[in-house]
């Protein structure tokens, strides 16, 4: 049969033709020469869904913004409860105290050659108050901004002591140019929530003085900066850095260890572990302040044992902290006492474990017999179909329904999806506990307590005293840092006694970078990364 | 035919409606709030901003009002605003959707020429090696898991060899072409940059080849068991006993009766493809529908959701007419 034969061979050579074009597939000249002054980083940046720094409110986008937009203030990676000149080169309490005054940085100009002036600044921070976004909720202490002259600028407090500062220094404060987004439909003062139209440019452009500029972004493929020829500070040392959305972990683990990638974001520790014998590859540490917790309702139409005070302690007694740190997460996390990650003034190691739980079986088991409940209980744990820092609600559900079982609590658990964990949890409905997680919005210790005795406790069902809130007003607002310090540890001494919220851990995110970068600073300021200070080998 | 095609495209858009209904009711009945898991977490813990959002989606109206303003919506073109991008939907489809519609489109091809004379070569050589290897070929291919052969390809291809490109639609460093059309490799070949195009084309062999795998399969056995069907008719043997050259036998005579129900798959593999990239689409961090569907019924973001059943259900529904109008192509039978 000539068909056989010769449909044979056909087949054949289609094969090997195509098995031989396979080496052919990768890219072109003209983007090799492009690759060296081009950094590309890896991460999943599917949350992101605006680079309007007003209305930003997700984990990713803080990263570009802080690239493409200086803020008055910046905190340095090594010191996150000071401060440091920025935008503004310095700053005092207004002539009647009642706010605060910055001087300008001179001769800073925009992208776009204009200069900085502080009608910028106050156009920046009338569209921030004006559009009513989570931004605005951060700074809802400043009353008004007055210019006082072209670089000087007075922000005026309703509570004259409240502590903006360190909420200034957040990328979402950045300050961006009125002309230009004046021009793009920009709005400020009452209304703007509804008449500003800047958003939509902004997506694409940026109009900051950092030291890149937002050149596109393409919704779940990649975000371009473009090097900023009129920054201020150092120039930085790549023409062009490309975040390539990479949604995938070990498609990460893959781009890192080819070199299409200098640096991934989001491998998991088991792929970490594979990357020791990777002569290029090396691993680098970002300490976080986030953390993972399990807040307990004392709601005693949810679960009546759960109301008295001996049994939630029982709990906190119960839980094998360090199992979780050094054996789930391989040692690479940190456990603050309470609200108030370890590295923010008046949270250290050291106090998180004078102040905090430790596991004590024993008198786990005598706190269950002073609740009446000698014999244990049983409760529910609910959490999302999800995972944080590499590490499954579910293993950590699992974890925990393990340790409190050795003092008789019987745990029920109750996978969810995000949705209705969220929609349980904001509205108080918990039957027991719920693991949960949270990231700071700004290096705040404010941002933190009064979330706790403003929201948090109300989903826990529990009534704050008067004092409890005292404390937080008055050590947010106590300007010696010390003094300050020590309040905040009384706070966190007075909430680990309510016991209210478990502390799980506070990761220490592991990023892979590849040995071609010398410099990769990491921040856990919020921003993750000192884009500007990256330097090539 | 023109009365056929008009009432089939009526039935076509009751369907749609249908399908968007049952999934408005279903993403209705789901005990989260979407609007809740959206929000900031100031912003969700104040009543008035939280009352003020499901205003702005609608969720304070009664649930026939609610689908009543998605009709009149969908008159206008207008899909509504999804709540976890805050803008509107058929934006978010149009971006995402040419991703797909390249990527399900190669695969397709792949599926069919790969598919096609496979089926046929196992049927001529029924038993023999051929016939082996294309069943080795459509079982590993329909049964291996779309997420697992995803890893494995990216593994040996991009990882280990490097001969092929890793994840996305273009290289890391390039500018994505700007195009009428989003198609990549149309938008590149019509402004003639080259070097792109081969980038682009580059990009989509392992995830095409990923997403098409199962559907080889189905298409290599359906149009085996077709063509050997056809191979044992009389008019086969009528034509071989003419002596006319087995080429002209297989193809000409026993092909275009076996493709029937060949095309009938086809035609719904191809709707899938383009429907169920998902997974795909993740290990390729490919920015499809795939992935923006899945995010968007993780969030319970239902007007998302409407959007992309109906742009599903239409897609279907379009498909399964042009099927039925291509039986008329192959078969003289049906234009009588």
């Amino acid at each position: 049969m000539s068909v056989t034969s010769l449909s044979r061979r056909h087949l054949a050579r289609l094969l090997g033709a195509s098995a031989a074009a396979l080496p052919f597939l990768s890219g072109g000249n003209a983007l090799a020469q492009a690759r060296g002054n081009t950094l590309v980083i890896g991460l999943d940046i599917s949350d992101t869904i605006t680079f309007d720094p007003v209305r930003q409110a997700q984990y990713t986008p803080p990263m570009t913004l802080a690239a493409c937009y200086d803020s008055l203030m910046t905190l340095e990676a090594n010191d996150l409860i000071n401060p440091k000149p920025s935008l503004a080169t310095a700053w005092a309490r207004t002539p009647d105290g009642n706010g605060w005054r910055f001087t300008l940085r001179r001769d800073v100009r925009f992208a776009s050659d204009a200069t900085l002036t502080a009608e910028d600044v106050k156009f920046s921070f009338d569209r921030i108050l004006g559009m009513q976004e989570q931004t605005q909720q951060y700074i809802k202490a400043v009353d008004r901004v007055e210019v006082v002259d072209a670089h000087t600028v007075d922000f005026i407090l309703n509570s004259p002591n409240a502590p903006v500062l360190p909420i200034f220094c957040n990328p979402g404060c950045g300050i961006t140019e009125k002309a230009v987004l004046m021009r793009q439909g920009a709005t400020f003062g009452p209304g703007a929530k509804d008449t500003d139209r800047a958003t939509e440019w902004l997506n694409n452009n940026s109009a900051g003085t950092g030291p890149y500029r937002l050149g596109r972004w393409e919704r779940n493929g990649q975000i371009q900066l473009l090097r900023n020829p009129n920054y201020w500070g150092t120039a930085p040392a790549f023409e062009r850095v490309i975040i390539r959305h990479l949604s995938d972990s070990a498609a990460q683990l893959l781009a890192v260890r080819r070199g299409d990638v200098h640096a991934a974001f989001n491998l998991i520790p088991e792929q970490m572990a594979t990357l020791r014998s990777d002569p290029n590859v090396r691993v680098e540490r970002l300490p976080s302040l986030d953390f993972v917790y399990m807040a307990v309702t004392q709601n005693p139409a949810a679960n009546p044992v759960l109301a008295k005070k001996e049994a939630r302690h029982a709990i906190g007694h119960a839980i094998d902290y360090d199992g979780i740190l050094n054996n789930l997460l391989g040692g690479v996390a940190l456990r603050p006492a309470h609200f108030l990650p370890i590295g923010v003034n008046g949270s250290t190691e050291q106090i998180a474990r004078q102040v905090g739980f430790s596991q004590n079986l024993d008198r786990s088991r005598q706190l269950l017999q002073q609740a009446g409940v000698p014999d244990g209980f049983e409760m529910e744990i609910a959490y999302g179909n999800a995972a944080v820092a590499g590490i499954s609600y579910q293993v950590l559900g699992q974890k925990l329904q393990a340790d409190l079982g050795r003092v008789g609590i019987r745990v029920r658990l109750n996978p969810m999806d995000q949705v209705n964990i969220r929609t349980v949890y904001t509205q108080g409905r918990e039957a027991g506990g719920v693991l949960t997680f949270w990231n700071p919005p700004a290096v705040c210790n404010d941002l933190w307590a009064s979330a706790v005795v403003e929201r948090v406790a109300r989903r826990v069902h529990w009534t704050v005293p008067p004092e409890v809130t005292a404390l937080v007003k008055q050590a947010s607002e106590e300007q010696d840092l010390d003094t300050a310090a020590s309040l905040w540890v009384e706070w966190q001494r007075r909430m680990v006694d309510e016991a209210h919220h478990f502390i799980l851990f506070q990761p220490i995110y592991q990023i892979a970078v590849r040995n071609s970068l010398r410099d990769f600073p990491l921040t856990a300021a919020g921003w993750q990364l000192e884009m500007a200070h990256i330097k090539p080998a | 035919m023109p009365r056929y095609i008009a009432t089939r495209l009526l039935s076509a858009i009751a369907m749609a409606l249908l399908a968007s209904l049952v999934v408005f009711l279903i993403s209705a009945l789901v005990p989260g709030d979407p609007v809740l898991a959206q929000m900031g977490d100031i912003a969700a813990s104040n009543p008035a901003t939280v009352l003020e959002w499901r205003a702005k989606w609608g969720l304070d109206l009664p649930l026939w009002e609610r689908y009543g303003i998605f009709l009149r919506g969908l008159v206008h073109g207008d899909l509504g605003i999804s709540i976890a991008t805050r803008r509107p939907v058929l934006d978010d489809i149009v971006q995402y959707a040419p991703a797909t519609v390249e990527l399900a489109t190669i695969a397709f091809l792949m599926a069919i020429g790969i598919g096609i004379p496979l089926g046929i070569a196992a049927a001529v050589w029924r038993d023999s090696w051929v016939d082996s290897a294309a069943r080795a070929i459509s079982l590993l291919g329909v049964s291996a898991p779309t997420f697992w052969l995803a890893f494995i390809m990216l593994a040996i291809f991009y990882g280990w060899l490097g001969w092929a490109p890793g994840p996305g639609r273009i290289d890391p460093i390039a500018f994505p072409p700007d195009g009428a059309t989003g198609l990549f490799l149309l938008d590149t070949a019509m402004a003639g940059d080259w070097e792109a195009w081969w980038d682009a084309a580059a990009h989509l062999v392992l995830p095409a080849t990923v997403l098409a795998a199962a559907t080889i399969g189905l298409i290599t056995r359906t149009t085996r068991a077709a063509m050997l069907d056809s191979l044992g008719q009389d008019y086969v043997r009528v034509a071989r006993a003419k002596g006319l050259r087995a080429r002209v036998v297989v193809l000409r005579h026993a092909l275009p009766n076996a493709l029937v129900p060949v095309v009938t798959l086809g035609g719904l593999a191809y709707a899938n493809l383009l429907a169920g990239a998902v997974m795909t689409e993740t290990v390729f961090s490919w920015p499809g529908l795939g992935r923006y569907t899945f995010r968007s019924a993780a969030a319970l973001d239902f007007p998302a959701i409407m959007g992309i059943t109906l742009v599903v259900s239409a897609t279907y529904l379009m498909v399964n007419l042009l099927v039925d109008l291509s039986y008329a192509a192959l078969d003289p039978r049906v234009r009588r």
